[in-house]
Formats: structure tokens, C-alpha cells, sequence
């Protein structure tokens, strides 16, 4: 099913509108010429190669890191770290 | 040759300083400036590093190079139990829970973190004024701005209370603060310097960069931060950049400029001047001179912009208050989501999540983005072509001088464009170092892929030359 939403749902954003400034950029964009339309990650890219990838390990975090990731948590009660209400829709 | 780390090196090896009080002599600097420099002082883990240095030395140990020298770190760089805030309400009380890689060979290799630097709120502007910490003053003028995203960094170096900073660049965010404020800063060949623990801002231009106040220095620093990192799939092994093999221009023939920087109606007529007079005293050197055609100014900020918005708005979409962050709390999740990232990003950040969003959505991607991609490839294009024909590209850093605190938000766009010459490169993912000379921004200095070894030793010509 598609739905259209609109830039502040898709965002996350309240009230959120393009804007004029970062329109105008895009405008630039939409009347320039690449040489070539199809060229896009042909010679440029990054990948790594299949050979070179991490291995596929678990590591565990440091006690602190965990300690550190609790505290950040925003909101904890009676020793459990709270959650915002779930969608209910 | 110059150097800021070798002299203090020297002084403590010498004992006639001790680190201690070398470290507090920063701290106290660093406290008293008035320039909003400072997120966070990380006083006690710096005179507590400070002192094992003083120790090392009273036991009579050999200390390594970068042992006991102060530093500085833009605060997008995850330093383990440190606040990381990128100057964002967002994350005002946000601790890192582990340590970025390029922090880590710099802290391995003994130098000690003094202070999480002011920017652009996750790296979003040009100026240091979008941050909740105050806009960043000029080092040279308060009234103008520091320049960004890495103001903070640029400013601590140029005023000496850090002796190197580290600083992140993504279009300009480490090049232009470094001109505006007259030090040297380098944007190393992306995949150079590991990324992991620098937050994302537009992943696949965001590199790690040194701020100094001599090449040296920059050379040291590159060396420990460079290499492979497989937290960092980008990154990939560079060999160690030596002194002598900077040392002089031996092997540089042909540098090139690009004719419509300087020919545009929006350069300042005194750093055009400047700058031409620049390119005459490197010809009257025996170097020769190409004029090269690029891409004009208004492309290249657009294509930048472009990409950079769109990967923004998928790189912060995990800012959201659910495991971490100031979370605001609403009827059910969607709106705290909504609440939550309204309240708390910036207008900046807001409108480029937003444009981001924008260009990856239907019916747009193919007009904008897709596009966008492959204008970067014509540009990379151009660029592999141009390394064939010269060496070395000299461009401008800024086309104007630092504007007044206050002036860039007013007008979103304007600093947009402000960025007109350093975004090609960064969309190249080339190595480009600002020099601070030929203009009242400096110059900067570019070369192809992988060779930040010839930028540096490009940079040691000038400064001999002018």
C-alpha cells in the first residue's frame, strides 16, 4: 500500500517545510548536465572487497561500556529502563 | 623544522618543564577564554595522564614524541566517559561509552585530551554559530565568526591553549575554520583516517583532520592517526609519511588552478589578488602553471549539499530519545519521536534533515539525487583527469573573508555558497590541506587520491617560497 506522507512524518519532525534556501539547491540540480547519467558507481566507490571483510565475531562489550550505555538511557524506574508507550494504531 | 611538538618534546625530555604544569598552564587558558572554545574541560583525566608523564621522566624513561602533548578534540569524537554533545541539545548529556580509533592512537601514543571542542551543531554549518555552547570567536577578530563546523578546534590552536586539535570534515568543516584563523588543517584522502567513533554527519565524505600551527606537526599527527581499521571498512593501509621525504619540492613540475574560482563575481578583489600573486611567485620558482576548467561554483555546492543533506537525514534518523538523548516524553512513540527531534535539533540540522528527506523521497530521487551521484562522478572524473595534466591543484580556500557573527544565519543560502571551494574536493575525497598564506583564508593545497605526502611537501615549498 502506498500512503504519501509528507517531509515533517517522514522526518519525524513537527510542523517541518522545505525550505527556500535548501530548495533553491536543489533547483540547481534539477537544470545541470551530467556528462553521463549512468556513470554512478562505476570508478568511484568503496567496497570492500569479499576477501577483506571483518570477521564475524561477537565481541563483548567492557563492564564500563555497558555501565556507560545504562546511564545514558533516558528514563529508568524501580531498576528497569523505561521505554516510550508503544503505537497503538 | 618548525615544530610546536618537537619543541615541547625537547623541553620536557630537558625537564624544563614539567607536564603538569604545562597541562594546567592549557587548562587555565583554555577555562578563562572567552572565545567559546570549550564544551567540555576534561581537567581531571588530563592532569592525571599529565602526571604518569612527569613520573616517567622523574624515572629517568624514554617518552615518545606525542607523550605529555596537549590536544584538543572536536566534540563529535567519542572519548570513553566524556560528554560527546555535538554541541546539540540533543545530546547535552550524552556520554560516550567507548573511544573513537583516531582518539585512541593519539591517546596510545600519549598525548593528552584537554578539551571537547565547540562546532556546528553535528557538524551542520560554516560558521560555529549553530551550538548551543555560543557562536565561536575569531582568534583573530572576536567580532567576526570562528569559522565551522570546527571553530573550536581552529580557534584553541591559533590562540595556543591546545597544541594540536583534532577537527572533522565532511565539506570544508576542518580547511575553512584553519584559514579563517590562519593554521594549517588537513583533510586527509577519505579512507586514510578510521571514521569509527566521529559521529556521522554525511558518511561518505566525513573524514578525520589534523588543525596545527606548522606542517610538521600535522605530518606527526596524520602518521599515528592514519591506518587500516576494521571497525572502519573504508579505511584503508597508508605507508608512514617521513621528514626528509617532504623536505624539499623534488618531483613537483606542474600545478594547475581552476580559472573559474578565481574568475567568479563572488571572490573578494583582495584574495582573487592575492592569490593570483600567489601563482606568479610559484612560476618565477621554475614551476609551471596550468589553467584548469571545473565545475561551476554553484554546481559543486549543490551536488555537495545534495548528497550531504541526504545522507544526514538517514545518518541522524537514530537520534530519537529512545536509548539514548534527551527524550520527550508524548502520548505514544511516533510523538515522542516527533517531540523529541522537534524540540531538540537545531533550525539548521532541522532544515537539512528535511532537504535530505526531501531528495529521497519518490519522484524525487531520480531528479535530485540520482542525479547528484552522478554529477560527483563527473567531478571525480574531471578531478583523475586533472592529476594527469599537474601535480598539484592551488585554490582559494574561502571566496570571501569571515563574516560577522551573527551574519551567515540570517541568510541559509549565502553560506551555503560560502563553501564553493572546498566541497569539490571533498566530493573527490581528494587530500587537501589549507596553508595559512597567499590570502587572507589561506590556500589549499590538493593532490590526487592517496598522495597526502605531496600536499605536505607542496606546503613546505610555499612556505619557503612565499
Amino acid at each position: 500500500m502506498s500512503k504519501i506522507m509528507t517531509v515533517d512524518v517522514l522526518s519525524s519532525i513537527k510542523g517541518a517545510q522545505p525550505s527556500e534556501a535548501v530548495n533553491k539547491l536543489f533547483e540547481v540540480i534539477k537544470n545541470a548536465q551530467p556528462t553521463n547519467n549512468n556513470s554512478f558507481n562505476i570508478n568511484h566507490n568503496n567496497n570492500v572487497s569479499l576477501n577483506d571483510l571483518r570477521d564475524d565475531v561477537v565481541i563483548e562489550s567492557s563492564a564500563l561500556e555497558k555501565q556507560i550505555i545504562i546511564e545514558n538511557f533516558p528514563k529508568e524506574k524501580k531498576g528497569y529502563l523505561v521505554v516510550s508507550k508503544v503505537i497503538e494504531e | 623544522m618548525e615544530s610546536q611538538i618537537h619543541k615541547i618534546h625537547q623541553q620536557l625530555v630537558n625537564k624544563e618543564i614539567t607536564c603538569t604544569s604545562l597541562v594546567q598552564e592549557k587548562l587555565n587558558l583554555l577555562k578563562a577564554n572567552t572565545n567559546n572554545t570549550v564544551n567540555t574541560l576534561l581537567d581531571t583525566l588530563a592532569l592525571d595522564l599529565a602526571a604518569k608523564v612527569d613520573a616517567k621522566i622523574a624515572n629517568g624513561e624514554t617518552i615518545g614524541l606525542l607523550e605529555g602533548i596537549p590536544f584538543g578534540i572536536k566534540d563529535v569524537y567519542m572519548v570513553q566517559g566524556t560528554y560527546t554533545t555535538a554541541s546539540s541539545d540533543l545530546l547535552k548529556n550524552y556520554k560516550s561509552a567507548y573511544t573513537a580509533t583516531a582518539i585512541q592512537k593519539l591517546l596510545d601514543a600519549g598525548a593528552i585530551p584537554l578539551v571537547k571542542e565547540n562546532c556546528d551543531s553535528f557538524g551542520h554549518g560554516s560558521s560555529s554559530e549553530n551550538t548551543i555552547f555560543g557562536a565561536v570567536k575569531n582568534a583573530i577578530n572576536p567580532d567576526l565568526v570562528g569559522g565551522g563546523s570546527s571553530g573550536g578546534s581552529a580557534v584553541n590552536v591559533a590562540k595556543d591553549y591546545t597544541v594540536f586539535s583534532i577537527g572533522g570534515d565532511t565539506g570544508g568543516s576542518v580547511r575553512q575554520p584553519a584559514g579563517y584563523n590562519h593554521v594549517y588543517g588537513l583533510k586527509p584522502t577519505y579512507g586514510r583516517i578510521s571514521r569509527y567513533g566521529l559521529m556521522a554527519y554525511a558518511s561518505s565524505t566525513d573524514c578525520v583532520g589534523p588543525i596545527a600551527k606548522s606542517i610538521e606537526d600535522i605530518r606527526i599527527v596524520l602518521n599515528v592517526m592514519s591506518g587500516k581499521d576494521a571497525k572502519d571498512q573504508t579505511t584503508y593501509a597508508s605507508a608512514e609519511i617521513k621528514e626528509a621525504s617532504i623536505s624539499n619540492s623534488n618531483g613537483i613540475k606542474t600545478i594547475g588552478y581552476f580559472k573559474n574560482f578565481v574568475e567568479s563575481d563572488a571572490i573578494d578583489p583582495k584574495i582573487k589578488a592575492d592569490f593570483l600573486a600567489t601563482i606568479e611567485k610559484i612560476k618565477a620558482k621554475g614551476i609551471e602553471v596550468k589553467e584548469l576548467d571545473f565545475f561551476k561554483s554553484d554546481i559543486l555546492v549543490s551536488t555537495y549539499y545534495t548528497l550531504a543533506m541526504a545522507e544526514t537525514a538517514s545518518n541522524l534518523s537514530r537520534l530519537d530519545g529512545s536509548n539514548y538523548g534527551n527524550r520527550i516524553e508524548d502520548k505514544n512513540l511516533k510523538e515522542s519521536y516527533a517531540v523529541t527531534r522537534s524540540e531538540n535539533f537545531s533550525e539548521e540540522t532541522k532544515r537539512r534533515i528535511v532537504g535530505g528527506n526531501q531528495v529521497l523521497s519518490q519522484g524525487f530521487s531520480d531528479e535530485i539525487y540520482l542525479k547528484g551521484l552522478a554529477l560527483r562522478d563527473a567531478i571525480s572524473e574531471n578531478f583523475e583527469n586533472d592529476f594527469k595534466e599537474v601535480d598539484i591543484i592551488l585554490s582559494p580556500v574561502t571566496p570571501s573573508t569571515p563574516p560577522k557573527i551573527g551574519d551567515s544565519l540570517k541568510d541559509p543560502h549565502a553560506m551555503y555558497l560560502s563553501d564553493a571551494y572546498t566541497v569539490g574536493f571533498s566530493l573527490g575525497q581528494l587530500p587537501t590541506l589549507t596553508a595559512p598564506q597567499g590570502t587572507e583564508t589561506g590556500v589549499q593545497i590538493t593532490a590526487a587520491k592517496n598522495n597526502d605526502e605531496l600536499v605536505l611537501k607542496f606546503a613546505n615549498f610555499l612556505k619557503d617560497t612565499i
